[in-house]
């Protein structure tokens, strides 16, 4: 510790500074113009030091995704301003190259002093529900360019000693739709950092600026001991594990995220080299959201108890290739930067499974899930937009099943569907079912959370259905040998036929939906932990008597057959062995020769490719004893004997297997 | 005849008797969380008093509380809208439990299991029209399965029941015809008003509580008959009024959060008397504290809670609640930090000074240490043992022992501190406007340094501040909360609005009726749920009469949505939400009896000195006994006042005075800093 501070000390200045943070929180709900504010809570607060740490951040209901990045967009300003920056300076910042998240969400940096110095000051990083671009509200799929999705800002003074910049500031809000609510919301912002602002004078007054310094660099040494402490107890290494965005219009362009967790000492290197070149659509990130995603996968798995500072992050260094989808640059657009994160999460997650003796959960539904049904209200004549992007199931764990439709771990506690009763007084839609999708738990030893269903009849006469979603094909992974969540899936029912809105699944724009017209959201289920035909038959008998579980799963999939009031258990272990017996599973070998072109290659066994009906293009999956599955597109079929496949020294070592090792395949997609 | 009030806390159970004359009783009791009418005849022991000379009877109870996050509920059975038997487990998706970053959490799934959740064909719509009509015969072929599943009780929620209750009542009948006497909730009568998922959950849950409050108050109702208390048992509900037997057994709900409004309730009649409006409570007992702020003499009341991950949607005195109380343990954190609470030692083994095996040391022990506690009191405080636990600490840390107590008390003081901040800002207040009035067992030991933190300059400790709670049970009236949902513009909504509470009225009349209260025992309290058009939330406004001027309540929502936002926007349209109507009987209350000089100086009250410490010092400080304390006795800090109950620490740099009603009236020496 650091000398002359007392334990005492300490802690009651971390109270204070979290209960600074804390009243941020409340001053802006209290002031925000905008609902997305103070409804919908889309921003986050925090305390930052002169060295671009974070400080403080409340564990309530500030999001990971706002605050880590936060620290980027202050480097930013030093970077540009160095010691430029006086006290009365206040700083705006959305740039997702230099440190922003997307065009939205807008960081509003509040710079104090103490001796002369930067010291101690609050920042607020806020979701603006316009911020111009090409469409209303900022967001779209359509976009091919950053330009499309509003006013960029990178870091600026807007308050020069006190005074406002009023140029730059009529130059902003003139850029964009409903300028009254941006400015309130931005004296709001201005104002909650005020608030601030004079705590942490009183602060200074009563203990002093040295004995402040003192504590914060404790509270950050501390944050930072346990986190080494928790990355020495891993065995050193590299481990490669790789996750892909649903990339592409028409047909399925696959972009990769590949991840290499380095682990040497007590330091982790996580290095995305290797990661799909940028995009021209929205799924594209800046610099700071891969270095989130990575470090809320370490956190929540190596400390989840510990403070949320710096430094806790200085043990991790993230190397993220610039002109790549991890670190986008100019023009690429970054709305989807929602759908990056998760991708690299996933990622980061399988390939540290494989350092944490696979005790990792099954994965996420990949992203946000927005689903839109807008048009034109017949009722006042004035036009609608309907926006819910529905939960999904959380991943099992070694001992226990994940939770159902519901906000997981990495993201901040947010309702994401509407009352029934709300939608029907507010919109031309009837609301006709809401339900745990039977079947959609990732099956394992312990099943993954279920996704929702969600059926939405459209009573007016027309609207569109807009929807971006991931993981609509490449569904949330099992880990351990468990099996995948049930992909997310949007459809439309039209007169008792299903119908698919688009080419590609999860990537809807302006499909044209008539009276009558049924939108049904079916979000993923979590994936599974360990083999299915490991779980208990009683769990299985549960499921299947709540319905959770259809009894042909019971059945097919995790070989449990029912007796009059339980399991028959004879019947059970026969159907097992069976299970067990009819699984494909391969000899590896080594193919140097896979063009890999952004995509893990594979060359199967003909034998291997009819048992499990694929043919070249489609994905399979194989499955290691433990941590995450390997996905590899079917490259090539039937030049080898035997149940063989071939895969690259890469493969291999992603999946802990040697040359000559059985491994079980799974299908994930079949291209027809 | 006297009055009785029993609070029952985490960790004691409070009782408090008054006569005609304003006499006070008060004693503790330990807690029985799993036989509480145990307690309080335990308790009625203590008082010396006889059940018969017992004239009303006033409890507030945890049962509800504690059944729900133990899960100790009936089975209950669910029959909800076709489509839509899930909702109860998908609610808004949210977690509500603070999981962030805990991968392996588990979401707590509903109190009704899948299999026991039926769906009815039928479908109200918004404007409360029947789609899709209810037949009696698919009802019935339902009624059947529900039956067989054999439910203890049965929550029947539909949608839009708010807009058109038709349904949710035809399915009630046939229930109650099929089987009479099983307890049915109905969600349109346990909250009238509209979003689905909160008004189930709520149903559901009252569900699961009314079989145990049934057993509960027979079993409370039937042990006091034997003793010889023939009237019956009223139950606080959590709006701070109170519900007779009959409506706690229907409406278990509403006595959830009922614990710590007794106290507020009891700082509103004080402050009346006394001339206060603006205060901030706050009351610290052993496991938490609770505070809350109060303007113009009344406590905010909310609707929004959750009992743990589960929303409940009753009237209930807005609060916030801190994991720190005098049984919360200090504990060193892995990488080294010195930290107290939440986890509290509660009732068993409580904090070590108790002698019940404790042997973690609490903010109770190291007030032990520090002197500061009085000795004498419902437990018997062993100071070497509160010592012991406090060294343990102490060496592994490398601090003397005292310099440790004082640290825990500080790190309880500033927990304590951030949470009446966060309460005055939400409400758009200052905290050093206000009076902070300190009570509960541990209020009155840390009132002055929480005040010193917040530049609160003035402080209250009230009489009986270890008791306080339950006597504000004696003060609460009899209250019924109502509501309806009339979703429209404001403007167009004037006949709606006072149909709505001739509805209300009229039932509320009924009700107070029964209860023999006559009309001029009758308050009603009248005001209207009111927002933006397009907002998804809403603020109360409330209103004189229930027909309205739409303007002028208008006028009257821009103005608190500026006061509470920072903002209002007076061109936009306004929409009305929800009409409601708090109907009050209300009972005679003991009057706040003035103090009688029972000595004369300051000296009469002397009870010893003792070395007590403050800021690394053990100072030499007189000791008084509360009760003895002479009208206008001015007492300097340091200082320690004792009484049953409560201990109270007058901090060197504040001085108190002794006021007509023996409240003890703090500010600090020579005036506001």
């Amino acid at each position: 510790m650091s000398p002359g501070i007392d334990p005492i000390t300490l802690e009651v200045v971390r109270e204070a500074l979290s209960s600074i943070v804390r009243e941020m929180r409340i001053t802006l709900v209290r002031t925000a113009y905008s609902s997305i504010l103070y409804e919908g809570e889309d921003f986050s607060c925090v305390l930052m030091d002169r060295q671009a740490q974070i400080v403080a951040m409340s564990k309530g209901m500030d999001h990971p995704l706002h605050i880590v990045p936060i620290a980027w967009s202050m480097r930013a300003v030093r970077e540009r301003f160095g010691d430029d920056i006086a006290p009365g300076d206040i700083f705006l910042h959305n740039d997702p190259y230099t440190g922003g998240t997307h065009l939205n969400d807008v960081a509003m940096i509040y710079p104090m002093f103490a001796g002369g110095e930067l010291f101690l000051f609050p920042v607020i990083r806020a979701h603006w529900a316009d911020v111009g671009g090409m469409s209303a509200g900022s967001l779209s799929g359509r976009v091919t360019e950053i330009y499309q999705e509003g006013v960029r800002i990178p870091p600026i003074k807007v308050y020069e000693r006190g005074r406002p910049n009023q140029a730059v500031l009529d130059l902003i809000f003139g850029n964009m739709r409903g300028p009254r609510d941006r400015e309130g919301d931005f004296r709001a912002m201005i104002g909650t950092c005020r608030k601030a602002a004079e705590r942490v004078e009183a602060l200074l007054a009563r203990y002093g600026q040295p004995a402040l310094q003192a504590c914060v660099e404790a509270l950050l040494d501390r944050a930072e001991a346990r986190m080494r402490a928790r990355i020495r107890a891993l065995p050193p290494g590299e481990y490669v594990y790789e996750a892909y965005l649903e990339g592409g219009r028409e047909r399925l362009e696959p972009l990769r995220v590949r991840a290499a967790v380095r682990i040497a000492g007590d330091t982790v290197t996580v290095d995305l080299a290797g990661t799909s070149p940028q995009t021209a659509g929205p799924t594209n990130v800046g610099p700071a959201m891969a270095p989130t995603g990575a470090f809320t996968i370490l956190k929540a798995f190596l400390d989840p108890g510990g403070d949320i500072n710096s430094g806790a992050f200085r043990p991790l260094t993230v190397l993220a290739p610039e002109g790549t989808i991890v670190n986008a640059r100019r023009p690429a657009p970054c709305g989807g930067m929602v759908e990056v994160k998760y991708c690299v999460e996933s990622a980061v997650m399988g390939a540290l499974s494989q350092a944490i003796d696979g005790k990792i959960t099954g994965d996420i539904k990949g992203g946000g899930n927005h689903c839109y049904v807008g048009g034109p209200d017949p009722r006042d004549g004035g036009t609608f937009i309907f926006y819910e992007y529905p939960a999904g199931g959380t991943g099992a764990f070694e001992g226990g099943d994940g939770s159902s439709a519901v906000r997981a771990f990495t993201e901040s506690d947010m309702t994401t569907i509407q009352p029934v009763e709300a939608v029907e007084q507010k919109y031309p839609l009837r609301v006709e079912r809401t339900a745990l999708r039977v079947d959609s738990g990732g099956d394992g030893q312990w099943r993954g959370g279920l996704g929702l269903e969600r059926e939405v009849r459209l009573l007016a006469p027309r609207a569109e259905l807009s929807v971006l979603a991931e993981k609509g094909i490449l569904p949330p992974y099992g880990v351990a040998g468990g099996r995948s969540g049930a992909p997310n899936r949007f459809v439309v029912r039209r007169g008792g036929e299903v119908v698919e809105p688009s080419p590609l699944p999860g990537k809807v724009s302006a499909f044209p939906l008539g009276a009558g017209d049924v939108v049904i959201m079916q979000s993923s289920g979590g994936g599974g932990y360990g083999d299915p035909l490991e779980r208990d038959p009683a769990l299985v008998a549960a499921d299947v008597a709540e319905g959770l579980v259809s009894p042909e799963r019971a059945d097919r999939v995790y070989g449990v057959l029912p007796s009059a009031g339980g399991v028959d258990a004879a019947a059970t272990a026969a159907r097992r062995r069976e299970l067990r017996a009819a699984r494909t599973t391969v000899t590896l070998g080594l193919a140097d020769d896979l063009a890999e072109r952004g995509v893990r290659g594979i060359a199967i066994a003909a034998s291997a490719a009819r048992r499990l009906d694929v043919a070249v293009g489609d994905v399979i999956e194989l499955v290691p004893p433990r941590g995450a599955p390997l996905r590899a597109w079917i490259e090539r079929v039937g030049d080898m004997t035997g149940d063989h496949a071939r895969v690259s020294r890469e493969a291999l070592t992603m999946l802990a297997l040697q040359v000559g090792a059985t491994v079980q395949l799974r299908v994930v997609y079949r291209t027809r | 005849m006297l009055t009785v009030g029993i609070d029952v806390g985490g960790t004691f159970t409070d009782l408090t008797a008054v006569d005609e004359t304003g006499r006070v009783l008060v004693t503790k009791v330990p807690s029985r969380p799993l036989d509480e009418a145990g307690a309080v005849l335990e308790g009625l022991a203590g008082l010396g008093i006889e059940s018969r000379a017992v004239r009303r009877l006033v409890h507030g109870t945890t049962v509800g509380t504690n059944a729900v996050l133990e899960r100790r509920g009936a089975r209950v059975a669910l029959v909800t809208t076709a489509g839509f038997r899930d909702l109860i487990e998908i609610g808004r998706t949210k977690r509500n439990i603070p999981v962030l970053f805990v991968p392996t959490f588990v979401r707590p799934r509903p109190v009704v299991p899948r299999p026991l959740r039926f769906e009815v064909l039928e479908r109200i719509l918004a404007d409360g029209s029947a789609l899709v009509p209810l037949e009696p015969g698919p009802l019935g072929e339902t009624l059947e399965r529900v039956l067989a599943s054999e439910p203890e009780a049965v929550a029947v929620c539909l949608l839009h029941a708010y807009a058109n209750p038709t349904h949710e009542r035809l399915v009630v009948e046939a229930l109650k015809a099929r089987r009479p006497g099983l307890p049915v909730s109905a969600s349109a009568e346990v909250v009238p008003e509209y979003r689905e998922f909160e008004r189930f959950s709520t149903t559901v849950l009252n569900a699961y509580l009314q079989p145990l409050m049934e057993r509960h108050l027979s079993g409370l109702e039937q042990r006091l008959l034997e003793s010889g208390y023939t009237h019956g048992v009223l139950t606080v509900g959590s709006s701070g009024g109170m519900m007779t037997v009959e409506t706690a057994r229907r409406l278990p709900i509403r006595t959830m959060f009922s614990g710590p409004a007794g106290g507020v309730s009891q700082a509103c009649f004080l402050g009346a008397a006394a001339g206060l409006d603006d205060f901030i409570t706050y009351d610290m007992g052993g496991t938490s504290t609770d505070v809350c702020l109060v303007e113009g003499g009344r406590p905010v009341i909310g609707t929004d809670n959750l009992v743990g991950a589960f929303p409940v949607k009753v009237a209930q005195i807005d609060l916030r609640t801190v994991g720190a109380g005098g049984g919360s343990v200090a504990w060193l954190d892995v990488d080294g930090s010195l930290r107290v609470g939440p986890r509290s030692a509660g009732a068993r083994p409580g904090p070590a000074a108790y002698g019940l095996g404790g042997e973690e040391p609490t903010v109770t022990d190291a007030n032990a240490v520090l002197g500061r506690m009085g000795v004498g009191g419902a437990i018997a405080i062993d100071a070497g043992l509160a010592r012991e636990a406090i060294a343990m600490l102490a060496g592994r840390l490398g601090f003397g022992v005292e310099a440790l107590a004082e640290g825990i008390v500080k790190i309880a003081v500033a927990r304590m501190t951030a949470s009446i901040r966060e309460i005055s800002i939400e409400r758009g207040h200052d905290p050093r406007d206000f009076t902070l009035v300190a009570f509960g067992g541990a209020g009155p030991m840390h009132a002055l340094p929480v005040a010193d933190e917040l530049g609160i300059p003035r402080v209250i400790v009230p009489p009986y501040p270890g008791n306080f709670s339950a006597l504000g049970l004696l003060v609460s009236d009899v209250r019924h909360d109502d509501v309806r949902t009339r979703i429209g513009p404001l403007v167009a909504q004037r006949e709606a609005i006072a149909s709505a509470f001739a509805e209300m009225e009229a039932r509320a009349a009924g009700q107070l009726e029964t209860e023999g209260f006559d009309a001029g025992a009758r308050r009603l309290e009248r005001s209207l749920d009111l927002r933006y058009q397009g907002q998804a939330f809403e603020l109360a406004v409330p209103i004189q009469q229930a027909l309205v001027d739409p303007v002028a309540v208008a006028q009257e929502f821009h103005a608190r949505h500026l006061a509470m936002y920072g903002h209002a926007n007076p061109a936009e349209a306004v929409e009305l939400v929800n009409v409601r109507l708090a109907a009050s009987g209300v009972v005679d209350k003991p009057a706040p009896a003035a103090v009688r000089g029972a000595s004369r100086t300051l000296q009469d009250a002397a009870a010893g000195r003792r070395a007590v410490w403050f800021e690394g010092r053990a100072v030499d400080s007189p000791v008084y006994a509360r009760e003895r304390l002479p009208v206008e006795a001015t007492l300097v800090g340091p200082a320690i006042v004792e009484e049953f109950g409560a201990t109270t620490v007058v901090f060197p740099g504040w001085r108190g005075v002794v006021d007509a009603f023996g409240s003890l009236r703090f500010e600090r020496d020579g005036g506001v800093r």
